[in-house]
C-alpha cells in the first residue's frame, strides 16, 4: 500500500517523498545533504544544534531542516547567502571552543566538523578572547573516553542512552558555555551497547579506547562483513590498517540492527589477527604431520574417502560459512556415506538493544547457526562425537578444540591448532581463512541470508574452507548433494 | 517556609536516607498532583536540600531510586538549576541581585560590603566561621526595591551598602 | 504607586486596587471586597462562553508575548479527549520586571480566582501555579491562601496546586516550563507541536501569566466592554497594565495605568523622574529583552502593545528600567549579556556560544582592549543570534547590544580609543 506521496522541491530538484518525511531526509533523494550535527535517523529529533538551518519559501525565518515536514509545493533553498551566512555563523560559534586538536584527535579524517568547516565555514576566526573553556578528560566507563573540550554538545549521546538503550546514564551538565555531557559516579558508562555513542559522535569528544592513536582514519580501507559474535547478523564493517583488523563499526541495516551494534561484537575482532595459524596443508607420513602442497593434500583427502565407507561424521563450527557448510554436507552424504553433521554453539547472556525491535546481543555467540542447521545440521553434539568413535570419516570444520577420537580417518579444516589439541592425531590438516580473508555468506537466527567480503589476504597458504571443500568435491566427481 | 538544615557530611558516616518517615509521607502527599513520578523531582530535591543543606552525589541517588529515574538523569536537572547547593554552603546562604536595574542603584556595593563584614572574602566561598556564603545573582525580580538580598529563606528589600552591617548583625 | 502603597492620580486602578491592604489577603478579606463572585459565575457558564469574553474584552498576555489571551484559550481541543491543562506563568525573572510578585503578596486570591476561571474556560482538570524558587514571601502568602480557597471549596473539581521553581529565567519560556513541572531540565521544546496540542505531560496546555489571570475575574465581573474601554490610543490594546518603573527614578514602583499611557507621564509625573541633578539617558520600556530607547524616544512613547513598537521597541512584560546621565551604558550593556549568558540553556549554538562571546568581547572593551572592529563584530554576532534558535533568550542579548551600539555608539568609541578609563582589569 503506497504512501501518500508529496511534490516539493529543493535547491530546484523536483522530489516526491511521502507524507510525513522530514526535509533533511527528502534533500537527500535531490542529492543535497544538508549540514547536520544533532539529527540522526536512528534518533528522535532535538533541534539544537542549528546547523541545518534551510530557506523555506514564505517562511518567515529559517527553518531547520531536521524537525520540517515536507509540504504540498514546499520550495527548499539551502544555498542562498541567508541560509549560509547562518550555517556558517554555526560553524564560527562551534569553533571559538572547540580546541584546534586535529593533529591529535582520533576523529580526523572522518570528523563532521571538519567536513562542514571546509565545505561551508570561514577561513579564520574572530574571536580574540582569552582561553577557551577547559575541562579534563573523563573516563566515562570500559571503552569511552570523554573529551569535553572537543564537546559541540549535540546531546547525540545523551538522546541515544535515553531512547535508544533506555538507560540515561548521560546527561547535560551546567547551562550555558559552561555545559557538558555529564555521568553519575554511581553508574558507568557500561550498558552493553554503549560503543555506539563514539560512532554517533560527530566530533572526537566519545573516543574509544580501544581505537585510541591506532590508527588515521585515512590509512584505513574499509569493508563490508557480518558481526560473528552472536547470532543477530549484524551488519558492520571491517577497518583495517595494513591488511590488520584494527576496529569494528556498524554499517547501516534498517531490517536487521539499524544503525548500531554491541559492545560484545564491536571488541570482538581481534582473534582475526591471530598470528598462530595454520599456514600450509599437513599430512601424515610415517606417523608425523608433513607440510606438502594443495595437490598432495587434496590426494591423500581423495584416496582416503574413495577408500572409506559407512558412517562419516561432520563435527563443524556454527562460524563456518553457509557455502562451507553445504560443501561439506556434499561432500560426505554425496560421496555416499551414512552423513550426520552436528555443532554446538556456545551460549552467553542476552542483551536487547531496548529501544530498537528484534535486535540484541543473542544467546546464541555464533553466527551461522540458522545455516547450519537449515542444511541439516543438528545440534546434538554429544551425540555425533559419539558416533564419530567408529565413523570411517570424521571432518572437524573450524573448531579447534574438538575433542573427537575415532577408529576411522579424522580430516581437520581450520585456522589454528594448539600444539596439544585432540585433533592433531588427524590424518590431514587444511588450512582455511577466517571470516575477514573470505567472502561468503550467514544466515542469521530470522533466516536472513547475508554476505561478507574479504578484507584482507590469508595467510601463507590457507584458502577460504567453501574453496577447500569445493575441490574436493570437484575431484570426487560428486555432482549433486543426496 | 523553615530555614533550619543539617549540614550533614554524608560521606562519613553511613548514608541516612532522606526519605524516610515524615520526609517519606511528605513526598508521598506530593506525587498525588503529578501523572509521573518524575514531575516530583524539582519538589522531592528541594526536600533534600531543606533537610541536608545541600544534595550530595548520594543524595541524588536516592532521590533517582525513590523517583524510579537514574542518578544521570537527577544530575543533569540539580546542576541546570542555580538554587540547588551541589556542596555545602555557609550556614547563612546570601544571595545578592546585581543584574543591571539593581546594578546601577549600588547593587555591586552591596556584594563588597557582604563579603568583607562577613569575612567570607570571595563570593562562593564559605567563610572562615562557616557561617556565611555571599553570592552574586541574576534579577530577583523586586528590582524597584534595590537592592533585593536574599539571607536563607528570607527575601530582604531596600538593601544599601551602608545597611548591610545591620544585616550581617542580625543573621550572625 | 510608589511605596507606602498609595495610587497617584493618574493611575487606573483595577489590580492594584488593594495593594498594600493586608487584610484583602485573607479568603474572608477578599470575599468582602466582591471575591470569587465571578468564579462562581463563571463555573455556571460554558467554558466557550467565558473564553468569548475574555476574547471581546482584547486581553492579551501580559507577561511579554502579547498574545491575545481568549485566542490562546480558543486553541484548546474542542473535542475534549484526553486530560487539560493550565500551567501559571509566576515565573517572573525578566529585569526590571516585579509586578507578579506584587499580585501575589497583596491579591493572592485575585490569582487564584482568575486561574480558576481559567482552567474552567479551558476544561483543564488540573492547573500548577509555577512559582519562581527565589519568592519565598509570596509561595507562603500563596501557599496560605491556597489552602484557604480549598478549604471554602471555591474550585470545585479542579485541582490547583503550587509548583517550585529552581533558579533558572528560561524556565519563564512556555515549553521550558513545562518541561521544569515534568522534572526535566528547564529547556524550550522545538514548535510544532504547540502546547494546545501536546503540552504538558503531552497533554493539550495553555500558560498564562500572573497578571494575565489576575485581571481575568475583573473582566468577567465589570463586563469585556469595560475592559475594551479602557485604552487611550490604540484599539488593540486594552485595559490597564502593571508598569514595574526601577532604576534611576525617585520613586520606583508598579503603576497602574489605561494601555495607551505617555511612558513620559510615567516617569516624570508619577516617578518623580530621575534624581535630582541628573538627566534621563535612557529607558528600556519592556523588560532587559526590548530595545532600548533613548531620551527623545522616551518622551515621545506611548505605552501599549503597538505604540512602543512604533517607537522601536517592544512592551514586553512593562519592567521600566530607568538610566540617567551616570549611566556607563557599555557596562550596563554588558551585564546584560552576561546575564542571558548565565541563563542559556545550552541547547542552540547561536545562544550558548554567542551570548558568551557577546559578553567577553563587552568585558574586553571595558577592559581597554576593545577595536572598532568589535562593534562590527558585535553587530554580526546579533545578527545571527537572531531568529535562528528555539525560543528567544538568544534575540533578547542582541536586542540590548543591537540598541545599545545604534544610540551610544560614542560610549563604546570612548573606551576603544582609550578616552574612558578601563573598568575592568583584563
Amino acid at each position: 500500500m503506497a504512501d501518500e506521496l508529496v511534490n516539493l522541491t529543493v535547491d530546484g530538484v523536483p522530489i516526491s517523498v511521502p507524507k510525513g518525511t522530514l526535509v533533511i531526509e527528502a534533500a537527500k533523494q535531490a542529492g543535497v545533504l544538508v549540514p547536520h550535527y544533532c539529527y540522526h535517523p536512528g534518533l528522535p529529533v532535538a533541534g539544537v544544534c542549528r546547523m541545518c538551518l534551510v530557506e523555506v519559501e514564505k517562511a518567515p525565518k529559517l527553518q531547520i531542516a531536521c524537525a520540517t515536514t515536507v509540504a504540498e509545493g514546499m520550495v527548499v533553498n539551502t544555498q542562498t547567502t541567508q541560509a549560509k551566512d547562518a550555517r556558517q555563523s554555526v560553524l564560527e560559534l562551534l569553533l571559538i571552543n572547540h580546541p584546534l586538536d586535529c593533529p591529535i584527535c582520533d576523529q580526523a579524517g572522518e570528523c563532521e566538523l571538519q567536513d562542514f568547516v571546509f565545505q561551508e565555514g570561514r577561513s579564520g576566526t574572530r574571536y580574540a578572547e582569552y582561553a577557551k573553556r577547559f575541562n579534563p578528560v573523563e573516563d566515562f566507563g570500559p571503552d569511552v573516553l570523554y573529551v569535553p573540550n572537543r564537546c559541540i554538545l549535540c546531546t547525540r549521546c545523551v538522546r541515544f542512552m535515553e531512547d535508544v538503550a533506555q538507560e540515561p546514564v548521560l546527561n547535560v551538565s551546567e547551562r550555558g558555555d559552561r555545559a557538558f555531557i555529564g555521568i553519575h559516579p554511581a553508574a558507568r558508562l557500561d550498558h552493553p551497547w554503549a560503543g555506539n555513542v563514539v560512532d554517533l559522535c560527530p566530533v572526537g569528544s566519545l573516543l574509544s579506547k580501544d581505537f585510541l592513536h591506532k590508527a588515521r582514519a585515512w590509512e584505513l580501507d574499509k569493508t563490508a562483513s557480518i558481526c560473528t559474535g552472536c547470532s543477530q547478523g549484524c551488519n558492520i564493517t571491517l577497518d583495517t590498517r595494513d591488511d590488520v583488523v584494527v576496529r569494528v563499526r556498524p554499517r547501516p541495516n534498517l531490517e536487521v540492527n539499524r544503525y548500531f551494534i554491541c559492545d560484545h561484537g564491536r571488541m570482538h575482532y581481534r582473534w582475526m589477527n591471530r598470528g598462530d595459524r595454520i599456514e600450509a596443508p599437513l599430512i601424515r607420513k610415517d606417523g608425523a604431520l608433513q607440510a606438502t602442497d594443495w595437490d598432495e593434500a587434496f590426494a591423500r583427502v581423495s584416496s582416503i574417502l574413495r577408500g572409506a565407507s559407512g558412517k562419516a561424521v561432520a563435527l563443524v563450527s556454527p562460524g563456518a560459512s553457509t557455502e562451507a557448510l553445504a560443501l561439506a554436507k556434499r561432500l560426505l552424504s554425496g560421496g555416499g556415506f551414512d552423513w550426520t553433521g552436528a555443532f554446538q554453539v556456545v551460549m552467553g547472556e542476552e542483551a536487547p538493544l531496548a529501544g530498537v525491535p528484534n535486535l540484541a546481543l543473542r544467546a546464541e555467540r555464533a553466527p551461522n547457526a540458522k545455516g547450519a542447521e537449515q542444511l541439516g545440521y543438528t545440534r546434538d553434539y554429544a551425540a555425533a562425537v559419539a558416533a564419530a568413535q567408529s565413523a570411517a570419516v570424521v571432518l572437524v570444520l573450524d573448531d579447534p578444540d574438538c575433542a573427537v577420537q575415532t577408529s576411522g580417518a579424522l580430516i581437520y579444516l581450520g585456522t589454528v591448532l594448539g600444539p596439544d589439541a585432540p585433533c592433531r592425531t588427524a590424518e590431514v590438516i587444511l588450512p582455511i581463512a577466517n571470516v575477514a580473508e573470505e567472502e561468503g555468506t550467514f544466515v542469521n537466527r530470522d533466516g536472513r541470508e547475508q554476505r561478507y567480503f574479504q578484507a584482507k589476504p590469508t595467510p601463507g597458504m590457507a584458502q577460504p574452507a567453501a574453496w577447500v571443500l569445493g575441490e574436493l568435491v570437484a575431484a570426487l566427481g560428486v555432482a549433486e548433494a543426496v | 517556609m523553615s530555614t533550619s538544615s543539617s549540614h550533614a557530611a554524608d560521606h562519613i558516616e553511613e548514608y541516612r536516607p532522606v526519605f524516610a518517615g515524615k520526609v517519606l509521607e511528605e513526598l508521598q502527599t506530593l506525587l498525588q498532583r503529578y501523572p509521573t513520578k518524575q514531575a516530583a523531582l524539582l519538589p522531592a530535591l528541594w526536600l533534600t536540600q531543606r533537610e541536608r543543606g545541600w544534595i550530595s552525589d548520594r543524595s541524588m541517588a536516592e532521590v533517582a531510586e525513590v523517583l524510579g529515574i537514574t542518578p544521570a538523569y537527577v544530575k543533569g536537572v540539580v546542576t541546570f538549576y542555580t538554587m540547588y547547593h551541589q556542596h555545602p554552603v555557609g550556614k547563612n546562604f546570601v544571595q545578592v541581585c546585581t543584574t543591571s536595574p539593581c546594578n546601577i542603584c549600588g547593587a555591586e556595593d552591596v556584594v563588597k560590603a557582604f563579603l568583607e563584614q562577613t569575612g567570607a572574602g570571595d563570593p562562593g566561598a564559605i567563610s572562615p566561621d562557616g557561617k556565611w556564603t555571599i553570592v552574586e545573582v541574576e534579577c530577583l525580580g523586586a528590582c524597584g526595591f534595590a537592592t533585593p538580598v536574599l539571607v536563607n529563606d528570607d527575601f530582604i528589600e531596600n538593601v544599601t551598602a551602608d545597611r548591610v552591617a545591620e544585616l550581617v548583625k542580625k543573621y550572625r | 504607586m510608589g511605596y507606602p502603597h498609595k495610587p497617584h492620580p493618574k493611575e487606573t486602578v483595577v489590580l492594584s486596587q488593594h495593594f498594600g491592604d493586608a487584610d484583602a489577603r485573607t479568603y474572608k478579606g477578599w470575599v468582602k471586597r466582591g471575591g470569587y463572585d465571578a468564579l462562581a459565575q463563571a463555573l455556571k457558564t460554558e467554558p466557550a462562553a467565558v473564553t468569548e469574553v475574555v476574547k471581546e474584552s482584547g486581553l492579551r498576555g501580559r507577561g511579554g508575548a502579547g498574545f491575545p489571551t481568549g485566542l490562546k484559550w480558543s486553541f484548546m481541543p474542542k473535542e475534549k479527549k484526553k486530560p487539560h491543562y493550565l500551567c501559571v506563568n509566576a515565573d517572573e525573572s525578566e529585569p526590571g520586571t516585579f509586578k507578579d510578585r506584587e499580585i501575589m503578596r497583596w491579591t493572592p486570591h485575585a490569582l487564584l480566582e482568575g486561574t480558576a476561571i481559567a482552567a474552567h474556560a479551558i476544561r483543564a482538570e488540573v492547573a500548577y501555579i509555577y512559582i519562581r524558587g527565589e519568592f519565598t514571601e509570596p509561595w507562603t502568602i500563596m501557599e496560605k491562601a491556597l489552602a484557604e480557597a480549598d478549604a471554602a471549596g471555591v474550585f470545585g473539581k479542579i485541582k490547583v496546586y503550587l509548583h517550585r521553581g529552581a533558579g533558572a529565567y528560561i524556565c519563564g519560556e512556555e515549553t521550558a516550563m513545562m518541561n521544569s513541572i515534568e522534572g526535566k531540565r528547564g529547556n524550550p521544546r522545538i514548535k510544532p507541536p504547540f502546547p494546545a496540542a501536546a503540552g504538558l505531560f503531552g497533554m493539550p496546555t495553555t500558560i498564562n501569566n500572573v497578571e494575565t489571570l489576575a485581571a481575568v475575574p475583573q473582566i468577567l465581573k465589570r463586563g469585556a466592554a469595560w475592559y475594551k474601554g479602557l485604552s487611550l490610543s490604540n484599539p488593540k490594546s486594552t485595559g490597564t497594565k502593571l508598569f514595574s518603573v526601577c532604576g534611576h527614578v525617585q520613586r520606583p514602583g508598579n503603576y497602574e495605568v489605561t494601555m495607551g499611557f505617555p511612558l513620559k507621564d510615567l516617569l516624570y509625573d508619577m516617578c518623580g523622574g530621575v534624581p535630582a541633578g541628573r538627566t534621563l539617558k535612557a529607558c528600556i520600556p519592556g523588560g532587559s529583552s526590548v530595545p532600548i530607547l533613548n531620551r527623545e524616544e522616551t518622551e515621545a512613547c506611548l505605552l501599549d502593545y503597538e505604540g512602543v513598537v512604533a517607537t522601536g521597541s517592544m512592551l514586553g512584560s512593562g519592567g521600566v528600567i530607568v538610566f540617567d546621565d551616570s549611566t556607563d551604558m557599555v557596562y550596563q550593556i554588558m551585564r546584560l549579556a552576561r546575564f542571558y549568558a548565565h541563563e542559556s540553556c545550552a541547547q542552540c549554538t547561536q545562544c550558548r556560544e554567542g551570548t558568551a562571546w557577546t559578553t567577553k568581547i563587552l568585558e574586553r572593551i571595558l577592559a581597554g582592549q576593545g577595536k572598532t572592529k568589535d562593534l562590527d563584530l558585535l553587530l554580526d554576532l546579533s545578527e545571527n543570534m537572531t531568529g535562528k534558535t528555539i525560543c528567544v533568550l538568544s534575540d533578547s542579548c542582541a536586542a540590548p547590544v543591537v540598541s545599545g551600539i545604534k544610540k551610544f555608539k560614542s560610549e563604546f568609541e570612548d573606551y576603544i580609543a582609550g578616552k574612558r578609563q578601563p573598568v575592568l582589569v583584563a
